[in-house]
């Protein structure tokens, strides 16, 4: 148990990127994900309910979403 | 002969019953008493949710104060759906270090969508400087229910968004909250008998490696509701509400910090009338605050809202109205 931990610890310092990579790569892959995600959903999050709103029963018409009345 | 006939099919009714004499007439059987005694271990209800253990407290002592003008309008396009526009003139707060209360004026327009639905609720509210406020509430089963909170903004790293999935049991509650900046909590609350609910809370936050629990109690009867809090970053939270009749209910509440050693109490009632609702609160900080609703008219709603701080010499003093549901 002892030597292949240590034998893993050095193997991490002697090949230390590409070793580490996957890790690294997922957690670039998820940062970049949530990035898009964050713009996706502030453009996106009232268009939507918008859109879920004016295809609701009873459907209402277009210019009641324009019209102050 | 004909006269007997006659006779024998006339004969008169039975006689009525006769009339309850006294309090047995009025009073219900006794044997109903006695299943109102007896409690139902096995039936207790369901309990509030944690985060809304002292409900009752904060809608009563923490109305919605705010300094200047402000004007919202919500249209219903049909049952649903409806789009709300709000106008906010006046100043707002800013948080400082010093005792001194630094007050920024600002004037803002905010548009928002609402889908309300039995199984799914949208909430959206976007500002012009582009903030948004988003809910989301959707149950995934009948005991399961997700709820997303968000406020996103235009610059990094302000933005903070929150998930929580709710069970519903038969007689407990319990949450999980996943947030960013790595934020883990979790809570669970439990009726243990027809009035008291006890419930704890733990909660990691991973930026700041600060993890901490907490434990919360609350009793309500049809008159009162009693609650506390103690948690683990040293707060310590009672509250006691007191239903005084059905338009009258008085409210106090204390709250003391260790870390800071900070005591605030404040008392507090609620009018709630057929034309209007009126709050008002006054705090051991020497703070005195108010707030009214008037209706005026059929979803026409008037506001008023006052805030002395005689200690900070700070007064604020807002008007507004409310068009639409």
């Amino acid at each position: 148990m002892a030597s292949r931990v240590s034998s893993k610890g050095k193997g991490k310092a002697g090949r230390g990127p590409d070793d580490g990579s996957t890790a690294r790569c997922v957690k670039d892959w998820s940062t970049w994900a949530m990035k898009k995600a964050k713009v996706v959903a502030h453009y996106g999050f009232i268009p939507l309910i918008i859109v879920i709103g004016m295809n609701s029963e009873p459907k209402p018409h277009l210019s009641q979403l324009v019209s102050p009345v | 002969m004909g006269s007997s006939v006659s006779h024998a099919a006339t004969l008169p009714p039975p006689p009525p019953p006769p009339p309850a004499v006294g309090l047995t007439g009025v009073l219900p059987p006794k044997t109903e008493e006695k299943g109102e005694t007896k409690v139902d271990w096995l039936n207790l209800p369901c309990p509030v949710p944690f985060e809304e253990i002292q409900r009752e407290a904060l809608m009563s002592l923490k109305p919605e104060l705010f300094e200047g003008l402000r004007f919202d309008f919500t249209k219903g396009l049909n049952q649903k759906f409806s789009l709300s526009h709000s106008v906010f003139m006046g100043s707002m707060e800013v948080p400082s270090q010093s005792s001194d209360t630094i007050k920024v004026p600002t004037a803002h327009y905010e548009f928002g969508a609402n889908f309300l639905d039995p199984k799914l609720m949208l909430v959206g509210r976007v500002l012009t400087d582009g903030r948004l406020n988003a809910r989301v509430k959707c149950d995934l089963t009948d005991n399961l229910t997700l709820k997303i909170n968000a406020q996103l903004t235009n610059e990094p790293h302000f933005s903070q968004g929150m998930f929580n999935f709710d069970y519903k049991g038969k007689d407990y509650r319990s949450q999980f909250q996943v947030g960013n900046n790595a934020f883990y909590g979790a809570n669970y609350i439990q009726s243990v008998s027809p009035h008291l609910s006890l419930g704890s809370e733990v909660f990691w936050l991973g930026h700041q490696r600060k993890s901490g629990i907490g434990f919360a109690a609350r009793y309500n009867t049809d008159k009162m509701v009693a609650t506390g809090q103690v948690a683990s970053t040293g707060i310590v939270a009672l509250s006691y509400v007191q239903k005084v009749s059905e338009k009258v209910s008085l409210a106090s509440d204390f709250m003391y910090n260790h870390m800071t050693r900070d005591v605030t109490s404040s008392f507090g009632y609620d009018y709630i009338l057929r034309q209007c609702r009126l709050r008002g609160k006054i705090d051991s900080t020497g703070c005195v605050a108010a707030y009214l609703e008037e209706r005026l008219n059929m979803g026409v709603n008037f506001i008023l809202s006052a805030e002395i701080d005689h200690r900070k010499k700070d007064y604020k003093f807002g008007f507004g109205m409310t068009v639409g549901e």
